[in-house]
């Protein structure tokens, strides 16, 4: 992969991505004509990197549909695509390409941004690498798991927020999804596995059951919907389960093919405005270049790196040497227990009891250093990020260096 | 033991904990008794999750965490609401399963929140996944958290919370009780109001049918959670929702033996005077057992013993609270009461330990039969809920 050089480029381009390799860089004219834009409201022109992503990263807390967040996800291009592939190299059955996977993460875009916290130290990089992997292991997961599931285990196998959520996304109108999610819950309160294992392949409920979902929907749509509508049968209830069961699959497969792609150059000739107005960009932009935020970051990065090593070093020869094989080698929990003859458990529990040392270490310097006010929320924070820094640290690439 | 092709797709950041298939065959025996197959397996999650979990909690932090009120209140807990209550040292934290493979939302029962009694300090999201035979906690939020943030779904009378928004990584839970403890965890709750008797029996008589396939949602949440307060009131709707007949009748325990119930709760009978031979009409009461109980009031052990004075005919009954070693006294201070049914005081209810003694005693005579009694002590005996003797 070619890596990007300019600031226009950095901000701009898009992965093109075949099945399994990259293609190139495509650039989206709208975004790059307001790199343009912006530049030419700066006294002179401004190339460091980190300026911008702290730039846009404000102008994406006051107005999150502006063009800011294009911006970004232009930017993180990269960080997805890294890790994309590292996970999907450590999968060993999966159906997906790399690129199915950088599709899949890069729609997370927006919960990099939601929990990102500037000041506490960490590059936008590092947490959104942390996320991008941590949230494609999760879809990976919960996809295998909904494939092997038949349409009556799965619809006990989801949060109602899901179920929304793909019904919205089929085009459903409000007062139908009221209505699906009621059948749902009727379904749920009378239909459920009759056995302790083995519930996979969960059968249609019997006739019986049916009827009995069919009266508690028809009792309970006066209370429990904004409007009743009309009394349902059995048909209608099942029909809409199983709409709902189809809409859940579809939206874990999402539609690849419309979510990366840049704009080209043909809809750049029409008048746009970004949402944000232009006096509070630029005061955006003095702001910035008062504070030097963007130094300040390098070195903040050394030092956690110097504080993290430390105590990794402080750590006792098997927490050391679990940590290494874990995240080094990449090896389970299992294989770490079968190669140290401990139980699973125990490097289970080492593994977290060393995370949790090198947690406490980084936070108490955050808060002596960085004057970071610590609470449960920045602690989880410095969690996540920390899982990625193990990561790069024991990475072969990184111990070539 | 989750299998290989998925391992590494764990997330180290959650707390992973297997569970065996001779457990899951095991929990899934001791959860037949529920109205519905929904509530069996509702209860069955739970009792995995809580079976998982607990032995975790005592080896690594708290080794006194107990489930709360205590394991034989749960099934009256699980046949209308979803969620167990563990504590340890003043904290209390309340396990949500649920077998949702995606990590959404978190939904919390409004009961575990709003409930004074039933508010926790820390909410944990647990997904059970049976195929897996492993439960993970993937995240936990507080009850400031759920009060503040959370949307409130008035159809599901649930606090709802998005995934992104907990905390997932479970060790934090204590790393931030050291390092940030002026973090609120905690609102205060507003009491419930009091349900008079009649009102409480009409409540029953509804609820208590099993046909109402959601009573938590059939009538209004004060109301309700007053009577799932009460722990005597919760019991006999679970029991009515099995359809059984009375399980806390005193007069019944003497003639035919304590309820399997009332023993999972700790009652039993002993014999403790030889009984004469050859009384005829209604029974003595020497003939009769007394019922005992154990009870555990701030580290020593107790029997709190009843007894029929006289005959049934009068309905006059004893209660002593006693050491349950031979010689022991009773501490000054303790405090010993009965109260009715719905919790109000009577004349000559309670006795008190003004310096050590050997028992302290009640004398009850009770007018109709039926007639419900509720026992406290002061101070609270462990794992201590309301329950009802019936006369």
């Amino acid at each position: 992969m070619r890596s990007r050089q300019s600031i226009t480029e950095l901000f701009a381009s898009f992965l093109q991505l075949d099945t399994d390799r990259v293609i190139g860089w495509a650039i989206d004219a709208k975004l790059r004509r307001n790199i343009l834009n912006c530049q030419a409201q700066l006294p002179q022109p401004e190339e460091s990197e980190n300026f911008w992503v702290c730039y846009w990263y404000k102008v994406w807390q006051e107005a999150p549909e502006s063009f800011a967040k294009g911006h970004l996800s232009a930017y993180l291009q990269e960080v997805c695509y890294w890790a994309a592939q590292k996970t999907i190299t450590n999968v060993s059955s999966t159906q997906y390409s790399v690129s199915d996977c950088f599709q899949m993460a890069i729609v997370r875009v927006d919960k990099v941004l939601k929990g990102f916290k500037p000041n506490v130290g960490f590059s936008l990089k590092n947490y959104s690498s942390a996320i991008f992997s941590s949230e494609l292991k999760e879809m990976l997961r919960q996809q295998q798991e909904v494939d092997i599931c038949t349409n009556w285990r799965l619809l006990r196998k989801l949060t109602q927020k899901r179920l929304v959520e793909s019904l919205q996304n089929v085009g459903l109108s409000a007062n139908s999804i009221s209505s699906h999610v009621l059948a749902w819950k009727s379904y749920q309160s009378l239909y459920a596995p009759q056995q302790p294992t083995g519930t996979r392949k969960l059968q249609k409920p019997d006739e019986a059951t049916w009827t009995a979902i069919a009266q508690l929907y028809n009792a309970e749509r006066y209370t429990q919907l904004p409007v009743p509508g009309p009394e349902c049968s059995e048909e209608t209830i099942e029909k809409w389960l199983l709409t709902s069961a189809k809409a859940v699959r579809s939206y874990f497969y999402p539609n690849f093919a419309s979510i990366n792609a840049p704009r080209g150059e043909e809809d750049a000739g029409g008048e746009y405005q970004d949402i944000l107005p232009q006096l509070r960009q630029e005061s955006l932009m003095t702001e910035l270049i008062a504070q030097e935020e963007s130094v300040d970051r390098q070195s903040q990065q050394a030092q956690i790196s110097t504080i993290l090593i430390a105590a990794l070093q402080e750590l006792d020869q098997e927490g050391q040497k679990i940590i290494q094989l874990y995240y080094s080698q990449g090896l389970t929990q299992q294989q770490i227990a079968k190669q140290l003859e401990v139980k699973q458990y125990t490097v289970s529990r080492r593994l977290t009891k060393s995370k949790d040392t090198l947690l406490l270490n980084l936070a108490t310097w955050c808060k002596d250093s960085l004057h970071i006010s610590l609470n449960s929320s920045v602690l989880n924070y410095i969690s996540t990020v920390l899982e990625d820094w193990l990561k790069a640290y024991y990475s072969p690439s990184s111990q070539l260096e | 033991m989750y299998d290989s092709g998925t391992s590494t797709l764990t997330n180290l950041d959650h707390l992973w904990l297997d569970i065996s298939e001779t457990e899951q065959t095991k929990y899934w025996q001791q959860s037949s008794a529920f109205s519905t197959a929904n509530r069996r397996w509702m209860a069955y999650l739970n009792r995995l999750s809580l079976n998982a979990f607990l032995p975790w909690l005592r080896t690594e932090y708290a080794p006194d965490a107990t489930p709360s009120p205590n394991m034989a209140a749960l099934p009256s807990i699980w046949e209308v609401v979803n969620g167990t209550a563990i504590s340890f040292g003043g904290i209390r934290l309340v396990l949500i399963p649920t077998e949702a493979s995606d990590l959404s939302e978190l939904r919390v029962p409004q009961e575990w929140v709003d409930i004074p009694s039933w508010s926790a300090d820390y909410y944990l999201a647990v997904q059970v996944n049976l195929e897996e035979s492993c439960i993970r906690i993937w995240g936990y939020t507080t009850h400031a958290q759920l009060k503040n943030a959370a949307s409130y779904d008035e159809y599901d009378r649930a606090y709802c919370l998005d995934g992104e928004d907990l905390i997932s990584n479970l060790s934090i839970l204590w790393m931030a009780r050291q390092l940030c403890s002026e973090e609120t965890i905690r609102i205060e709750t507003a009491p419930l109001p009091e349900l008079s008797l009649a009102h409480t029996e009409n409540l029953l008589q509804r609820l208590g049918n099993a046909a109402v396939i959601s009573p938590r949602t059939a009538v209004p949440f004060r109301t309700w959670g007053a009577l799932l307060e009460h722990g005597g009131w919760r019991q006999r709707l679970y029991e009515q929702r099995q359809g059984m007949q009375q399980q806390w009748s005193v007069a019944q325990w003497l003639q035919t033996g304590v309820s399997d119930f009332a023993q999972r709760f700790g009652w039993g009978s002993v014999e403790l005077q030889p009984s004469f031979a050859g009384a005829r009409g209604s029974a003595p009461a020497a003939a009769l057992p007394t019922l005992v109980r154990k009870i555990t009031i701030a580290g020593q052990e107790y029997e709190l013993r009843v007894q029929l004075k006289d005959n049934l005919e009068n309905n006059i009954w004893r209660f002593e609270l006693r050491s349950a070693t031979r010689g022991e006294m009773i501490p000054s201070g303790v405090k010993f009461k009965l109260l009715t049914e719905d919790l109000q005081p009577f004349d000559g209810n309670q006795v008190q330990a003004r310096k050590p003694v050997e028992k302290l005693t009640l004398e009850v005579a009770l007018g109709e039969p039926g007639e419900g009694l509720v026992w406290q002590t002061e101070p609270t005996p462990d794992d201590y809920q309301i329950e009802i003797l019936y006369f």
